[in-house]
């Protein structure tokens, strides 16, 4: 099973972390729906080329906060998603990624005024495609 | 890593020899996880791999396999191993791949004739030809296959893909890979080939010199090693002395510096906070990170 997952090796974010977010995002937007059997640790591991310890405490971590439930000897599940739950990481890979493309203009010595131009251009012409495309 | 059970435990090992000293070397390997050794040339990983197998003598320490003392009831716990050594025994060239197979079945209850029937059409290696008229790549892989065939818990690889072409390498590391599937497999690795960590490791261990650097979680380390280029601005070259994790810094021409850290994440706040310009930022590769230890243990040596 493949998992749009993708990792930026440029960023110092820890790799667990940057797996979370996404993971839990495709989880509680519900394009992995529930009762979806995950790949194992080590599928998972291997297809994003991280080590399987990452993956473990990216599964234990959603586990924790009830996304996902392993059976014994079956596999790692996703849970049930509250609509309260969905409301509230629906944001969340969002803001992550606004804040990589901040950091990104920082690093470039962009003026605030700048970044807003960029957003409302992109905003602007990512809207315009998406209507052509309906 | 601590809390995960040991497969190997070496402690204190040492092993002197006229020209070149191992040890002491502390290590845990831990089960369930591809730990690599990796190292520059005549580092001592094929001396630690002989040692783990009693093909060789230490001079001090203690070595377990398994929890039980190395060197003692020996074919028990070798059946439990999967070695393939790094280089081809010349001795064995007029035997077929069949004959070596015939006798390698004898010392292992767990061989498992499927098994090797379908690696060695995986691999396409035929096993009627003499291992010395196989190519070396054909031979490395048949190796790999006898290693593999007896179901083993615990698999020591010594530079295992030396002379195998692209695809063949690319079919051993997903044998390996399904090999791991089960949880309770355990590889240790020699190598120098950087994609190979990159796509098996779970935790590398750096040896130089016959000592291990320190054992690192692999994800760990490549996010927390990154070179920063900043502006050379003010006293900016004096600061950076105090960025966290730095290794070494560099004027790199044209107004830019080079520094070298291991701590990315705080680096990259103590930057923002002293209001250093970052230019760029890259993650850096293995062996960069192994050429900045390095110097950093030859820095230790001299000054003790």
């Amino acid at each position: 099973m493949w998992i749009p997952i993708q990792i930026n090796e440029q960023s110092a974010e820890p790799l667990y972390h940057q797996i979370g977010i996404q993971l839990r995002a495709l989880i509680v937007s519900g394009q992995l729906e529930e009762g979806t059997l995950l790949p194992s640790i080590r599928e998972l591991a291997q297809h994003l080329k991280c080590s399987v310890i990452t993956i473990r405490r990216v599964y234990q971590n959603l586990e924790t906060e009830g996304l996902l439930f392993t059976r014994q000897g079956t596999g790692t599940f996703v849970a049930q998603v509250g609509a309260e739950e969905r409301s509230r990481h629906r944001l969340e890979s969002v803001v992550e990624a606004f804040e990589a493309a901040v950091a990104a203009a920082l690093r470039v010595q962009c003026t605030e005024e700048e970044m807003g131009d960029i957003y409302r251009s992109v905003v602007k012409e990512r809207l315009r495609q998406s209507r052509q495309g309906d | 890593m601590n809390n995960d059970e040991a497969v190997i435990r070496l402690t204190e090992v040492e092993q002197s020899r006229a020209h070149f000293k191992l040890g002491p070397l502390n290590l845990n390997v831990p089960k369930g996880y591809v730990t690599a050794i990796v190292g520059p040339n005549g580092s001592g990983k094929s001396s630690t791999f002989r040692l783990l197998l009693d093909l060789a003598k230490a001079d001090r320490g203690s070595m377990e396999m398994f929890g039980e003392p190395v060197g003692r009831d020996d074919v028990k716990l070798k059946q439990r191993v999967g070695y393939l050594p790094d280089d081809s025994l010349s001795e064995e060239d007029s035997l077929r791949g069949s004959e070596r197979a015939a006798f390698t079945k004898i010392w292992y209850p767990g061989w498992d004739v499927n098994r090797y029937t379908e690696l060695l059409n995986l691999f396409e290696v035929n096993p009627d030809l003499k291992l010395g008229k196989m190519s070396k790549g054909m031979r490395r892989k048949f190796e790999l296959t006898l290693a593999l065939s007896h179901d083993p818990e615990l698999l020591l690889l010594d530079e295992p893909s030396s002379g195998l072409d692209p695809l063949a390498w690319k079919k051993m590391i997903e044998v390996l890979h399904h090999y791991m599937e089960q949880g309770n497999r355990t590889i240790l690795m020699a190598t120098h080939i950087i994609d190979e960590v990159r796509r098996l490791a779970d935790y590398i261990v750096f040896l130089v010199n016959g000592r291990a650097l320190g054992v690192y979680e692999k994800d760990e380390l490549f996010s927390s090693w990154h070179i920063f280029y900043v502006q050379d601005e003010r006293s900016v070259y004096e600061l950076l002395s105090g960025i966290p994790g730095i290794r070494a810094k560099e004027k790199a021409g044209g107004g830019v510096i080079k520094v070298i850290t291991n701590k990315a994440m705080d680096a990259e706040k103590w930057l923002q906070k002293e209001g250093i310009k970052i230019t760029g930022r890259t993650p850096m590769e293995l062996d960069e990170i192994m050429a900045s230890l390095i110097d950093n243990d030859r820095l230790r040596m001299r000054q003790s």
